[in-house]
Formats: C-alpha cells, structure tokens, sequence
C-alpha cells in the first residue's frame, strides 16, 4: 500500500506566510514519507527554532522541535541511542550553518545516517528579516538598514568539506524534484545535506521566485552523476574535486541536484560496531537495565566488571 | 611506638611519577588492610609544575580529612621542600634527593611569584641562605627534623645499567624510589608491595620486577636509617575486599551499576576522568551478555546536553559529565530538557570559578548556580555527595529520580572528591533499586504531556507510541500552544513535581544529622566537606564539646521543613562550612526557612579545608570573637 500523503499531516494549522517556501519543502516531505512508506512510530523529525523549526508539528511522525541550532546533536543522541529510527533534521541557514554551525560541522566528520534538510533563505525570518549566513555580502534586503558586510557562506562547499557523504541542493517550489532528492538522502546510508533555496516572500526582496526561476538549473539535465567512478582513494577525490568547483557556481546560474554522494564512508554506527558488535543488536534502546526493579549488575557481576578497582586485603590483624 | 596514623606529602613535579607513586602505595595500603585517602593538588599543566599527593593513612578507619602538620615529606625536587618545608612537624621526616642540595630558590623558574616573595621573606627571617642545602641544615638542627639523603641518579644508573635503560626510561623509575621509601617507614610489607606495583602495571612482569627491584634497593638504604617513628600499626579494620578508587571512578561505577547507556562529555578538568574510565567499559559484559554503553565525545558541552536529552528520549539512561564553564554552555539544553519532562542526568563536578578560574582546584561555590541557573522556571533536583561511596550510590539514584520524576538532576560533586583517591567497601547491592517511572506501551491515543496526572507516562521515541516535544509552552500532545488557561495547567504541572518530591523522598535522604542531640555547635554543610566536619565534631566531642554536623544531600527541592525542625529545635551556634567566598549555603537556608542566626566558615583558595584549621575557626567563632572565617591553609 502507497500511503496518501494526507496520512502525514497533522491537523495543526500551517502558519507560514502566504507564499513561504516552507509549504513547497513541507509538501515534498510529506510526498517522500509517502512513497517510502515511513512508519510514523519509527522516523522522527527534529527541528531547530525559526520558521523552519515549526515543521515538526505539522508532520504525522514523531516531532522534537529543539533549540536554536542544535536540532543535530539531538538528533544525533536519538539516532545513535535508537539506530533502528529513521530521523531528518529540519534547520533554517541561521539555524544551522550560524548559531549551530559546529554541529554542522561535526555531523560531517561522523558521517551519522540520517537526513538534514536546511531552510536556506537567507534571513532570519521569525525575527524580521536579519542577515543570515548565506546572505552574500553587498546585498540589502527589505528589513536591512544597510547592505550586508557579512561574506555569505557556501553550504554546498562547507558540507562536501566537512565530510558529509549525500550532498545536494534543491528549490522549495520545485516539489517533485525535492521530493526525489528527499528519497534519495533517506536512503543513503551516512549524513545527508540537502541545501534547499527558499524564497522569503516577506524578508527578502532580492531572492524571489522570479529570481530564483531565471537562474536554476538541474545538475541532471547536464549529465552530471554524483557518483566516484570506483571505490577508489583517486576516484572519490576527482569527484569530490568536480563537486567543489561545481559548488562555486552561483550568480547566473545556479545548480539544484545532488552534488555528490559517497558511499564508501563508514558511517558513525558501523564504527561503534567495529569497536563494539554487540551494538548492532544490543544497542542502547534495546537495552534490559533492570531484573524486576534490581540492577543487571549483582555482586558476581561486578566483581568481575570492577576487579581492577577491587583489592583483596590481605589481613596482618588476622 | 606504632602509629595509629601517618600523614605524609609527596611532592614533585609534574609528570614525574608522583601519579604513580601515589597509586602504587594505595594499593599496597589498602591490600595491607589501612584505610587512606590520598588527596592530588595540581596545576593546569601537563608537564613541570609543581604537584603533590597528600596521602592520610589509618590503621583504624578509613581517613575523612586531611590535615597539618605532616609526619613525613618526601621530595622528588627542590621546589617541593622550598613550597612545603613548613607544612613538615618538628621531629618529622624528610626524604630528599642529593642532587636539589645546590638548588636556589631563584634558579627555580616555576614557583609562582608570590610564593617566592613570602619564601624569601620567611628564609630571611630565619637567617637561612635561600638554597636547599642551608635550608635542609636548617631543618635538621632547629626542627629536629630526620633527614634521610637519597642519590636518585644513583639509584637510577644501578637500574639502568642492569636492564639497559636509556636516560628517559630511567626517570620513570623515580616513583619507585619514592614508594620504596615510604613503604619501607610506614613498614609495610613486602608481598604487599609487590601486589601493588602487580596491580598497578598488571601484565607487565618485566616492568613490576625492575621497579620492585628500585623500591627494594632504596627501602634497604632507608632501614640504614633506623627511623622508627612512622611504622605502622597492625590494621583493625575487618574488610576483606576494598574498592579503590577517585570520586570520578566511583561515579562511572555507580552510573554503569544504574544502568547508564549514553554518556556525552566535552573534555574538561576534574571530569573529563569519569568519563576515560567509562570509556573502558563501552563493551560492557554483562555476565555472558554484551551490551553496548555509549560514550561520545562531542564537539561542545551543548551538544554533549542535547545528545543525551535526545537519547534519554528513546527510553536511554542517559548522562553527560562536565564542570563549571562546560555547564554553563549546558543550561538552554537544561531549561529544554526541564520544560519537556525529560529524565537526564547531569554530573557537575565543580572547580575553582569565575570563569577558567583555578580550573584544577577545588570548589563548592557553584551551589545557587545550579539550583538557579536556566531561564524560566523549571524542576529540577539537586543532589549532591558528601564522600567516595556517596557518590557511587547517588550516581545511581540521580536515574531513579530523574526517571520517576521526568526531569534534569544535577548531581553535585567537586574537584575534592573527583581526583581524591581512596579505599571504600564494596557496594551493597542488594538494596539498589531500578525506578524507571511510570512508562506507557499505548499507542493509540498516546498524549506525553497528559494533563491528568502530575506525572504524565512516558512513551520512548521508537515504540508504538507518537509524540511530540517543543520547547514552547505546549498542549498534551505537545504542539505549541500560547493559550493561557492551558499555560497555567501546564506550567503548574511542570511546578507540581518540585512538591512531589519534597513529599516522597524521606528525610534521611534528603539530610543526615550526625552527632549530639542538643550540641553546644552545630556545623552544617553538605558535599565534601563532610569528611573534615565529621572528624571536627569528633575532636569536639572528646574535647568536651557537645557538637553535632547537619550533612545535607538534597539541596533542590531544598528540604525546609527538615532543616528548619532542626534549627527550631536547638540552641547551638550553627556555623555553615563551604568551600567558596559567600558560603552559599547559608543564604539557601536563610531563604527557604527564614533563619538567620548563622555563622560562616570559608574557603575560596581551590584547597581543601583542613580539619586543625576547621577547629581554630569553630574555637573562634563560639568565643564571639567574628562571625565569619576565611581559611587558607596549603600550598
């Protein structure tokens, strides 16, 4: 059975802008939960605080909607205590890549399995209009007293750098291709990115569906396979090299699809099962602490456990 | 005459072994059947500064406190005796190496000024030449102090020669001088030695053999000596198995014992060594059974927070460790974790403040910040222990109170506790209990926030149930709500818990009163400065003062009415004893009960408060003479 969409809806009201992109990322998740038949009791959506961090409450799966910028870390004490959970990481670009860009950072370099979907657009909505991180410098938007003098970051670059293995950018209004992308992060097996262009229709003045409607394109449509060639050291860094250079092209034209994937990253699961295999079935969630109220741990037990702290005395008064 | 106790100071450098010296001669202690605690005061420095044990050893107990002067100072450097020769008791011992005997008190680059100025001051009021070998004259003829004058390269070259050692691997022998010394004054014996070293180096035969063989060699230089002062006594205490280990491992004990399955930390002295010692334990065998324990080190203290709050949402037992500066960036995770009911436990193990502050040294002054620290009003609990085994039992009942209340414990500890080493019985485990709350397998029309009950049942992320969290004021699914009237319904459940508490947990848990029913001084305090109260009310009782010592353990919600029965009750000088410049305390319990007629005692140095100084500060204070003393004994 394909579920309906509709099944993933909450009945909490939406209260976006008229316009927000949020509704054309909403809906893409809704879509993608669908086809892939996601059991709401098994995925959770963890969010940040913005716009974007409300996202949770309208989706019919588990919802954590966190702190500000720190929407990763819980979910990564989520998925690494529960690895059998599916999560996505909802995140504005001030969310995540400003107040929460360690645990951008850090999320790379575990290469955890899961998904994070950034709300990319470019100011700080919920607090009227302030310059966020991937706003380029120079640009004054309709709340900013001046032009930004703040470099925008690249996402794209910044995630490929820090070692994500799914990296790829969408556009909020281009639904189905989302949606696809969306699947595609799901499946992947490591830390996805997707950096999702988002039209602010009452912040931001500059990018707006006109602007963004003249200027992307699909990485697809070009030929362009996210893939290394081989499973080789030589072959993963061409490609990761291609993806940089391909991750600096903005302005006139600019590239939505998955920019790179590499699957031959073990993820941060797969290195705790190398130390440790019995976390592949015995892990945290699945854990036994108590026998009827009394500790696993008896007096046998930890005798064995703790013998390097315990000192047989050897009596001189006996 | 045999020695019930011996109080003895090591000192050397860092890095020089004295990490060592000081384990090794735990063992040995304990596997003798003494009871010790062995104190480390160090700087924040990996290698060259000045470092010490303190070691406090007993035939008849297990030690509680600490204090001056020493029987015996044992000096690997110079800049040891120079910072502790006054710490030394007439007629004591000191064991030093020949080669500091040309060292000058200005050619040692690492005493801190200040230190240097007093020295020089004190040197030149005795008429001593700032030089080792003045000052070692100095001790011998006017402080009838024994000498005994170790040649350490000496006794290194015989060691190297024999086994081949190179310079570098023969310095690390320099522990073993040190313990055969002192093992060989105190009279310990020789299989006992040998057990600790065992214990110590564990299957490295070869090194337990070459660093018996530096202990033996100097033990018998030291009998040359015929210095008999020290020898212990035959030990009286009657455990057959002890447990030895720092308020850190002894934490990580009770926490595995608990049932801990995450642990997040951000390194950060005195906690990060729970923390390695936990790690050791990742593959957890549980009587044939493997499990997993999970201990990540995250990029930052507010993901090694928000991690374990979202693990502790799949139904985890879930911790995170850290000190004062990591708690800081911890407290927005706190007030998260507080508004969403979540069980989570935080081990706080304080140091010297504000900011880096002495961040290797000792603190109590962290008291109101965590029972106050968060915006907005939220339950929590605050516990703390007041010594070793304390602690390993409180690590476990912070869970049970965390999961049976849903909400943040604070478990608060200090840099006293977390490197103190010492010897404790093994735990009765027959009377721990698991109390995992109330938790619901309903799926259907499951509401986390359940406004029926105070405690609403816990579904885990991952089970059949679905739910919501937010940090916003929420309704019972837990979806954002603003509306007042659910506002005050919510809130006021949230709230509900702290008088819930209050209710179930029984008075002994929350306080322990020990001493005379209706004493002439009553000492109140909680945390480490239990030890040195409990031993100071025992002084006074022998001296004829009744006294009595208010140990607290709960110190959110904070037990009011038993506290107040108390001080209603009695007409004592009630003196608060803290490590810190405010005396916190006081004020909490002035707030909470209204009493006011309390007398402090203070400690802001990041040193321990040692129990000769207690006792001139409590002689003070009952003659009248000030209402506030500020100890600041040690180096």
């Amino acid at each position: 059975m394909v579920r309906d969409m509709n099944f993933y809806k909450t009945p909490v009201w939406q209260d976006w802008c008229p316009g927000c992109g949020n509704y054309g990322i909403i809906a893409a998740v809704y879509k993608a939960f669908a086809e892939l038949e996601l059991d709401p009791s098994k995925t959770v959506v963890v969010s940040g605080i913005g716009c974007s961090g409300k996202i949770s409450h309208f989706i019919r799966v588990n919802g954590v909607h966190t702190l500000h910028g720190r929407a990763i870390p819980f979910a990564m004490g989520i998925k690494i205590a529960n690895p059998e959970l599916e999560v996505v990481v909802h995140g504005g670009d001030g969310d995540l890549l400003g107040i929460g860009a360690g645990h951008f950072v850090a999320l790379g370099r575990r290469n955890i399995d899961m998904v994070v979907i950034m709300h990319d657009n470019k100011v700080y909505g919920l607090t009227k209009g302030q310059a966020s991180p991937t706003l380029p410098r120079g640009i004054k938007t309709k709340s900013l007293a001046k032009p930004n003098i703040q470099d925008s970051l690249n996402p794209i670059a910044l995630a490929l750098a820090s070692g994500y293995t799914f990296v790829a950018r969408a556009y909020a209004f281009e639904s189905e291709h989302l949606k696809e992308i969306i699947k595609k992060a799901i499946k992947h097996k490591g830390a996805a990115f997707i950096d999702v262009l988002q039209p602010c229709v009452t912040f931001n003045d500059i990018h707006t569906v006109e602007y963004y409607k003249n200027r992307i394109y699909k990485l697809e449509d070009g030929g362009w396979d996210p893939l290394p060639r081989e499973e080789s050291e030589e072959a993963v860094m061409e490609k990761l090299l291609k993806a940089f250079e391909k991750s600096m092209e903005w302005n006139d034209r600019i590239p939505i699809g998955v920019f790179y994937i590499n699957p031959y990253v073990p993820t941060f699961e797969e290195r705790i099962v190398e130390k440790n295999p019995s976390y592949k079935t015995n892990y945290p969630a699945r854990q036994v602490i108590d026998r009827n109220g009394k500790p696993i741990v008896d007096i046998n037990v930890f005798k064995k456990l703790f013998q390097d702290y315990i000192v047989n005395v050897k009596n001189k008064g006996f | 005459m045999p020695r019930s106790e011996v109080n003895i100071i090591i000192g050397g450098q860092q890095g020089a072994g004295l990490e060592t010296s000081m384990a090794v001669l735990s063992y040995t202690l304990a596997r003798s059947g003494y009871g010790f605690i062995a104190d480390r005061e160090y700087f924040s420095n990996i290698k060259g500064r000045h470092s010490y044990t303190y070691l406090r050893i007993s035939s008849k107990s297990i030690p509680r406190s600490l204090t001056y002067p020493v029987d015996l100072l044992a000096a690997i450097d110079a800049e040891t005796i120079f910072t502790h020769f006054d710490d030394l008791k007439n007629n004591g011992v000191l064991i030093y190496d020949k080669a500091s005997n040309t060292k000058k008190l200005d050619a040692i680059p690492s005493i801190e000024e200040p230190l240097r100025e007093r020295l020089i001051n004190k040197l030149n009021s005795l008429g001593i030449e700032p030089k080792i070998s003045q000052l070692v004259e100095y001790l011998r003829n006017h402080r009838g102090i024994k000498v005994v004058e170790l040649d350490f390269a000496g006794l290194l070259n015989t060691i190297s020669r024999k086994y081949k050692l190179n310079p570098q691997q023969a310095s690390r022998y320099v522990s073993s001088i040190v313990i055969g010394a002192v093992s060989e004054l105190l009279g310990l014996d020789a299989e006992a030695l040998e057990y600790g070293f065992t214990k110590y180096f564990k299957e490295r035969r070869d090194i337990v053999v070459q660093n018996l063989e530096v202990a033996n060699l100097t033990r018998n230089i030291i009998a040359s000596y015929e210095i008999n002062d020290l020898k212990l006594e035959d030990p009286l205490l009657k455990h057959s198995e002890l447990l030895v280990v720092s308020g850190n491992d002894a934490v990580a004990i009770g926490k595995i014992i608990g049932g801990l399955r995450y642990q997040s930390y951000y390194p950060i002295t005195p906690a990060g060594d729970e923390s390695f010692t936990l790690e050791k334990y990742e593959k957890l065998d549980l009587d044939g059974e493997s499990v997993s324990l999970i201990v990540i080190q995250t990029e930052d203290e507010i993901a090694a927070i928000t991690s374990a709050i979202g693990a502790s949402l799949t139904g985890v037992r879930s911790a995170t460790s850290t000190s004062g500066p990591g708690f800081s960036l911890m407290v927005e995770g706190l007030s998260w974790a507080g508004m969403n009911e979540v069980p989570i436990v935080i081990t706080y193990y304080q140091r010297g403040g504000p900011s880096t502050g002495l961040p290797t040294r000792g603190s109590q002054s962290d008291l109101l910040y965590s029972i106050f620290a968060g915006h907005g009003e939220f339950p929590r609990v605050v516990i703390s222990s007041g010594d070793h085994l304390e602690a390993l039992y409180d690590a476990i009942e912070a869970f049970n109170i965390a999961e049976k209340y849903q909400l943040p414990v604070i478990h608060l500890l200090d840099k006293f506790l977390a490197n103190t080493l010492t010897s404790i019985p093994l735990p009765d485990l027959d009377n721990i209990t698991i109390e995992r709350g109330l938790v619901t397998s309903n799926g259907e029309t499951y509401k986390r926030f359940n406004l029926t009950s105070t405690i609403s049942p816990r579904a885990y992320l991952g089970s059949k149930a679905i739910m919501w969290y937010t940090g916003d004021e929420h309704d019972e699914w837990g979806h954002i709500c603003e509306d007042p009237v659910n506002r005050v319904e919510m809130y006021s459940k949230r709230m509900k818990k702290l008088e819930l508490i209050d209710k179930e947990i029984p008075d002994n848990k929350k306080a322990v009163y020990y001493g005379s029913k209706n004493p002439e001084v009553l000492l109140v305090g909680w945390g480490s400065v239990k030890g040195v109260a409990l031993d100071a009310i025992e002084v006074l009782e022998n001296q004829g003062v009744k006294a009595a010592y208010l140990h607290l353990r709960i110190l959110w919600p904070f037990p009011k009415t038993y506290v107040e029965s108390i001080l209603n009750s009695i007409d004592s000088t009630v003196i608060v004893v803290e490590h810190s410049y405010m005396v916190q305390l006081a004020d909490l319990i002035t707030m909470n009960t209204g009493f006011r007629k309390l007398k402090r005692i203070s400690k802001f140095t990041g040193r321990p408060i040692y129990l000769f100084e207690l006792l001139e500060a409590i002689n003070e204070i009952k003659m009248g003479k000030t209402e506030k003393m500020v100890l600041t004994y040690g180096a």
